[in-house]
């Protein structure tokens, strides 16, 4: 079992066991994979003027499409409820995003090598972000919609009664939770 | 040296009435307390009372209106929150 993450002299430290590493690894890439995917629906065409391609901006007449899939729709929300307005910021910032949730995902890859895990604040924070990102797309997967169905898939806490892949799904969100939330109070603690 | 020229270019000012935009940061089930705390501490600068109160009001209210200010202020806000994983948007203040 993990061990909470601490603040103290040598930083943020806290330690994931090999089983649960192997876990998270696969998580973090398969949130990877989602964005991945995503990025290349903004490749420009080629005959395009090289000026876009020099600076990676995108022309006004070329919108991005909106996202389809659920759970990459909560890693890249819409901006506003005005939807010309939400397009616009989606085809100025949306790959700035999708780079910098792939490097937080990448670098807490990274993080899992070994038992035992030292952060400063700011890579604390970074992995903190990349395990959120995690949870929102495992809650999407768990229908969480409400607080009722975060209260629902709270209460599965012991491995040996999980008997539904759901049931496994929840077992994982919560433990990504547990981490995430023992990271977020050495954070804080680290804050003051 | 070399001395300054006697007239100064007239500098064109131009007022804008354009009314500010406003960050909302909505209730999600998913997000921690802690977190969203957090962040609000971390990327805003806000006191630790000040960042749960913030919190407190998304938890209740399903939104909270966290800062006014320029829409490229305002942009640049919701991505950041996007990026910690927020649900936030941007609305022009009527």
């Amino acid at each position: 079992m993990a061990k909470a993450f601490k603040y103290g002299a040598h930083g943020i430290t806290g330690t994931i066991h090999a089983p649960e590493r192997k876990l998270l690894r696969e998580l973090f890439n398969d949130v990877i994979l989602m964005l991945e995917d995503r990025a290349e629906v903004h490749q420009l065409p080629e005959d395009i003027d090289p000026l876009y391609a020099l600076t990676g901006m995108r022309p006004e007449s070329m919108d991005l499409p909106a996202v389809a899939d659920p759970a990459l729709a909560r890693l890249l929300p819409d901006a506003s409820e005005d939807p010309v307005v939400a397009a616009e910021h989606r085809r100025l910032t949306e790959a700035d995003l999708i780079t910098t949730k792939i490097g937080q995902l990448r670098e807490a890859q990274f993080l899992m090598e070994t038992d035992k895990i030292v952060l400063k604040k700011d890579n604390a924070q970074r992995f903190a972000q990349a395990l959120n990102d995690v949870r929102l797309v495992l809650s999407e997967r768990l229908e969480i919609r409400n607080e009722d169905d975060a209260a629902r898939v709270s209460e599965v806490l012991d491995a040996a009664e999980v008997q539904s892949p759901d049931e496994y799904l929840a077992l994982v969100y919560n433990l990504v939770s547990w981490i995430q939330e023992t990271l977020i109070n050495a954070l804080m603690d680290a804050e003051l | 040296m070399t001395a300054m020229p006697d007239v100064l270019p007239e500098i064109e000012t131009v007022a804008t009435n354009e009314k500010p935009w406003r960050l909302i940061v909505w209730n999600d089930p998913v997000n921690l307390m802690s977190y969203v705390s957090y962040v609000f501490r971390s990327y805003f600068g806000f006191s630790k009372e000040k960042a749960e109160q913030l919190m407190l009001q998304v938890h209740h209210d399903g939104f909270c209106m966290v800062r006014s200010g320029s829409r490229e202020a305002i942009e640049s806000d919701v991505q950041a929150m996007h990026g910690f994983g927020l649900n936030a948007t941007m609305t022009q203040g009527a």
